[in-house]
């Protein structure tokens, strides 16, 4: 019998692990992206939200362990596409997509490269945002995250390079949340034939959702 | 020498208990200290090969395919048969005993038939106990139809599949042996002699498929579950790589050949359609249940079948056996096919078909149902023929199915050479002249499961064995009988391929020995079958090379064999003069047409004994005595 | 018709291999794809060279032995169908068609377009029965199953393991070819005492041959001439799950 170490390991344990931590990555992206959209409210609401955030004492917490949820993920994901590469040592001449009920597709193809540009622009934007500029406002003051926001997104460059990201973790969910639920084993008559519907469009939502928030502050500054 | 049969006295019901009661046994000690060599992993050798490794013996297994779970097998479809009377329609062990003793017509040995039903019941027990997914009813018992002329409905069935259910289940629980060390598989490995040592067959040589290296494995019996010879005819329901050669190689070395002019034709084929046909598909019996079987009344009726009125449509076998009426056994159907087709009422391009018609059914139950039933037999038809069989109706014929020939055995299923056991479709024992539907795999697992454990061990416990290791002068002397017989087929370096030779032999076997025989016919073909040897080993072209994987070279063997193997077919077909089950001699025939048995002189199992490949086999003969079913025509009218 | 086949010939797992073309020639659309290779491996028999080896025994879609790539596709382009029950008639004269082995470090190639699979022996071994002896079993009626059970488990027992899973994922993952037989088993009554051990284990051999993981595209579906579906994949990740929760493994 094999020892509980491979437990997360396997092929199988592997695939859980990257499913069930993006699901939670996805799930955050849910709330991220409500809470981003309060920026069409307006500067106050949107700074009385993100000061309500950042006062929590629970954040710092949440906030490690939502990094070490996504180091796992991105951990487990280099590590199986390295072992799937090396799964198939000698490639095909010539290689053809199935079709028919296969899900194959640009997205599914590239997971691990719209992901590893992901990873790239987590950190960069942590460090813009989380880290970045620092401004206060009212008395009280409490930071101001909509200046450094607006500003940032003055710049078309990066509001190209904000929303062409996005626009990669929307392919990136467009398989994945799908495929998530799919590895940790939902399998159902009628629901799974759903799922891959309700995956794209959720993918659709959230990388539009998040690309349109650049684009409206650079239109409307 | 005298055929003894070692068939236990006493009353029938109780020899194979009593049997088992005085049969030695092996202390669970000792067994791993037994090397058994199983050579081919079907039902029978994967159930053999489970059943002896869960007792303890050290198992070797070999088979020619990459995987064991890949033997023909796997490729029936209709079902098994077990006398459960689950369905309260009136079966008992008794009836299944009695109605394959009819079936076989008279030709068969009834304390192993009457064994074989009441192992029957326990097959199914151990094959549900294993997961097969046999067709149930709402309720969630168990279903059965009727097959193949039953009248009663005891054949258990997985889809069309079960032959696959049924090898998958053997074969997982070989390879749970395997997991546990008491199985050792050697895949990609054909057996292509005997080796025996003092009389008692002490092991194999076979040549690895893989690395060409001729190998010896020594043990202390030997198992053959190599299959039917249904292909020595080229073209036939079986896989293209099964094979007579380890049967005829062991008969070589001594083990009587009995009854093989003993083949059925199956009457539900796909029509042979070209020269390039490599082999013919079956369409399961179970389709006669719904299906109705025709041909235009007059001769040359060229219309598409939708256009031909019900007036002008010949239901021949509803017309002539009116109890039975499609559901006839299997050589009266299709000796039935011959008769229209020769008539020159066949259908189809090449006039050599009948009709298997659906419509009536379509119309009865809806399609819905039938697809249920048939659907995936049905998509098989259509993509082999590109016809659509909702639409219009099957086109079939008889093909070469299954061989009740097979290597002679005693109750024990034991050879003439002590320790080699025969055991499934290549031993000949209990299908008489003529097997009926759903009955082999049943055979197959009963003499793996539950007949060999104990005969084995009797053999075993009861045999002094001299120690014989593969340095032996015997398998040195086979190894290189087997060496030379490569080297021989590789240096021939001629013109022609196996192929054309074996599509040449079989032509022959299906026009002279096929499913109506005669005299003149026979005669000719033996002539002829010794014309082609010859010209085999003078012309054969075998390239590539010997250490690798070359299924030409595999392939060339198999024809060699058979080429060797047709005249002994052929022999016994013409020595039997009388008709009988899938032989029917053209000589004997009663005057409406119907088989004709002579049980006066031919009442017996003929065992033929090598004598040398261009020398004239020696028959032998085991006397028949039926003490419970008395001999009658069968009439299916 | 005419056919012009570039197959890939290699004459050891040591050598080197390439594609070669051939031409066939009178092929009719009634043969099926292994009988067109048939007529062009007679005509180079007859020339005395080493005929195109490839693998198959029943000719009927049911031994799981054929198989390779037509064009980059397991099987061909026929859906739910083997490489012995594609016929010609799928094909226009003057094609020209690319044929591969499977390739993937579990199935090590042997010659030309055949392949070793004893990998999935090795995967059945690992836990792909009930582990009853001969000669206990009780009556078969005293397990009562559904009919939609038995019918569920028998679309998944009838997996053919020909490897066409393998070779069509782009992970190398026999990810259906396992699941089918631990959703097989796991539906049925008979399965029920080793469910959890049969899942964990023979997912374990599945990693130790060196199969890829599934990134759950299902091209392996698409291909499987069964036409087994990657929900029975679900549902072995669900077993393993569940084994993981009760069992700790
Ligand atoms: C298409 C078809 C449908 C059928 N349908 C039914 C049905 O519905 N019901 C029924 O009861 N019967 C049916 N039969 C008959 C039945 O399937 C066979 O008789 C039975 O399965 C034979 O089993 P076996 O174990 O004796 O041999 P096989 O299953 O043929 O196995 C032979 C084994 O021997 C090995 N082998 C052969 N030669 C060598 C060698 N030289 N060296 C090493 N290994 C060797 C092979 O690798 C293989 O493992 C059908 C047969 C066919 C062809
Ligand atoms: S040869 Fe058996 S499946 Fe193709």
């Amino acid at each position: 019998m094999s020892s509980f170490r491979r437990v997360f390991t396997s092929s199988v344990g592997t695939k859980l692990l990257i499913g069930l931590t993006g699901l939670a990555l996805f799930a955050y992206l849910i709330l991220h992206l409500a809470g981003n959209l309060l920026i069409f409210f307006g500067q106050e609401t949107f700074n009385e939200y993100s000061h309500k955030l950042i006062s929590n004492p629970l954040v710092v917490p949440v906030e490690i362990g939502l990094l070490l949820i996504f180091l796992l993920h991105v951990y487990k994901a280099i590590i199986n596409w390295m072992g799937n590469q090396a799964a198939r040592p000698v490639r095909y001449e010539k290689t053809e997509w199935a079709g028919h009920k296969s899900r194959k597709s640009v997205s599914s193809v590239t997971m691990i490269w719209t992901g590893l540009m992901t990873l790239l622009f987590v950190v960069v934007h942590l460090k813009q945002f989380r880290f970045g500029a620092w401004y206060e406002i009212g008395s009280p003051p409490i930071r101001d995250l909509y200046r450094t926001e607006t500003e940032l997104f003055t710049a078309p460059a990066w509001v190209a390079v904000y929303v062409l990201c996005v626009i990669l973790v929307g392919f990136h969910l467009r398989h994945g949340i799908s495929s998530a639920f799919q590895s940790i084993g939902a399998d159902h008559p009628v629901y799974t034939k759903r799922l891959v519907v309700w995956g794209t469009a959720f993918a659709i939502l959230i990388g539009g959702g998040f690309a349109i928030i650049p684009i409206w502050v650079y239109l409307t500054r | 020498m005298t055929l003894d049969s070692r068939t236990p006295g006493g009353p029938l019901p109780g020899k194979w208990d009593r049997h088992r009661f005085e049969s030695k046994l092996v202390n669970p000690a000792n067994r791993r200290k037994f090397t058994v060599i199983i050579v081919g992993t079907g039902l029978a050798g994967a159930s053999a090969a489970s059943s002896l490794g869960e007792l303890g013996y050290n198992v070797k297994s070999f088979c020619i395919h990459d995987s064991p779970r890949r033997a023909h097998s796997i490729a029936a479809q209709g079902g098994i048969n077990a006398a459960k009377n689950y369905q309260n329609d009136g079966d008992s062990i008794q009836r299944l005993f009695h109605d394959t003793v009819k079936g076989g017509d008279y030709r068969s040995r009834e304390a192993n038939v009457y064994r074989l039903a009441q192992l029957s019941v326990n097959i199914i027990d151990q094959c549900v106990a294993q997961g097969v997914p046999f067709a149930r009813e709402y309720g969630g018992l168990l279903d059965n139809r009727s097959f193949g002329g039953a009248q009663v409905s005891r054949t258990f069935y997985a889809r069309g599949q079960t032959g696959q259910q049924l090898l998958l289940g053997a074969y997982q629980s070989m390879m749970r042996q395997v997991e546990k060390r008491s199985v050792s598989l050697f895949a990609n490995r054909e057996m292509l002699d005997l080796v025996v040592v003092s009389g008692q067959a002490r092991g194999i040589i076979c040549r690895n498929l893989i690395t060409g290296e001729i190998e010896r494995h020594a043990g202390h019996a030997v198992l053959l579950c190599t299959g039917g010879y249904g292909t020595a005819y080229y073209l036939s329901t079986n896989a293209v790589n099964s094979n007579v050669t380890a049967a005829w190689r062991a008969h070589k070395r001594g083990a009587f050949f009995a009854n093989p002019c003993y083949t059925q034709i199956h009457p539900t084929c796909i029509p042979v359609s070209g020269t390039h046909q490599s082999k013919l598909t079956l369409m399961s019996e179970s389709l006669r249940n719904d299906g109705r079987v025709w041909v235009p009344k007059k001769n040359g009726d060229k219309r598409p079948p939708q256009q031909i009125p019900e007036e002008d449509r010949d239901y021949y076998l509803e017309r002539r056996y009116p109890s039975f009426g499609n559901l006839v056994p299997r050589d009266v159907a299709s000796r039935n096919a011959k008769v229209v087709c020769d008539e020159g009422r066949g259908v189809g391009e090449s006039g050599l078909a009948v009709y298997l018609d659906f419509g009536d059914a379509i119309k009865r139950l809806g399609e819905d149902v039938i697809r249920t039933r048939y659907g995936n037999l049905f998509d098989m038809y259509r993509k082999i023929t590109d016809e659509d069989p909702y639409r219009s109706p099957m086109r079939i014929y008889p093909a070469i199915h299954y061989t009740m020939g097979g290597l002679w055995v005693d109750y024990n299923l034991m050879s003439t050479i002590a320790g080699l056991h025969v055991l499934g479709e290549a031993n000949f024992s209990d299908h008489g002249a003529n097997r009926l539907g759903a009955s082999a795999l049943m055979q197959g697992l009963a003499d793996g499961y539950f007949v060999i454990p104990y005969t084995l061990a009797n053999y075993l416990g009861g045999t002094a064995f001299p120690v014989v290791t593969t340095d032996h002068d015997a398998f040195r002397d086979a190894s290189d009988t087997v060496q030379g017989r490569i080297d021989k087929l590789l240096n021939a370096r001629g013109k022609e391929t196996p192929r054309q030779l074996h599509r040449r032999l079989g032509q022959l076997l299906w026009d002279y020995v096929g499913m109506a025989r005669n005299d003149a016919g026979l005669g000719k073909a033996l002539a002829e079958i010794s014309k082609l040897r010859d010209e085999f080993w003078q012309n054969v072209s075998v390239p590539g090379p010997a250490n690798n994987l070359n299924k030409n070279l595999e392939y060339a063997g198999r024809v060699a064999d058979y080429l060797e193997f047709a005249e002994v077919l052929t022999v016994d077909a013409l020595h039997r003069t009388e008709s009988c089950g899938g032989h029917f001699r053209e000589e004997s025939q009663t005057p409406d047409g119907e088989a004709l048995r002579d049980d006066a002189n031919f009442s017996y199992v003929a065992a033929w004994e090598f004598k040398g490949v261009t020398a004239k086999p020696e028959l032998h003969k085991e006397p028949l005595d039926f003490e419970y079913v008395k001999p009658s025509q069968r009439s299916y009218k | 018709m005419r056919i012009t086949l570039k197959v890939w010939r290699q004459s050891g797992p040591a050598k080197a291999g390439t594609l070669v073309e051939y031409a066939a020639d009178n092929v009719s659309a009634d043969m099926s794809f292994l009988e067109m290779l048939d007529l062009v491996n007679e005509g180079l028999i007859a020339r005395g060279e080493d005929p195109i080896a490839f693998d198959s025994d029943c000719r009927e879609g049911i031994c799981g032995a054929c198989g390779f790539l037509i064009d980059g596709l397991p099987h061909g382009p026929v859906r739910g169908s083997t490489v012995c029950q594609l016929h010609m008639r799928s094909f226009s004269d003057g094609d020209t068609l690319v044929l591969e082995p499977w390739r993937a470090k579990a199935f090590p190639l042997v010659k030309d377009l055949v392949v070793d699979r004893s990998a999935f022996d090795r995967i059945i071994q690992a836990g792909g029965y009930t582990s009853i002896n001969v000669g206990g079993a009780r009556d078969a009626n005293s397990i009562l199953i559904g009919k939609d059970t038995v019918e569920q488990a028998m679309d998944s027992a009838a997996c053919i393991a020909c490897g066409a899973c393998v070779a069509a994922c782009k992970n190398a993952s026999a990810a259906l070819f396992t699941a089918a037989k631990i959703t097989h088993l796991s539906l049925l009554p008979q399965g029920q005492v080793e469910r959890y051990t049969r899942v964990v284990r023979m997912v374990d051999r599945h990693d130790d041959e060196g199969f890829g993981s599934c990134s759950n595209e299902g091209e392996c579906e698409a291909v499987c001439p069964k036409e087994i579906p990657i929900t029975n994949i679900a549902r072995m990740n669900r077993e393993y799950l569940k084994a993981t929760l009760m069992r700790g493994r």
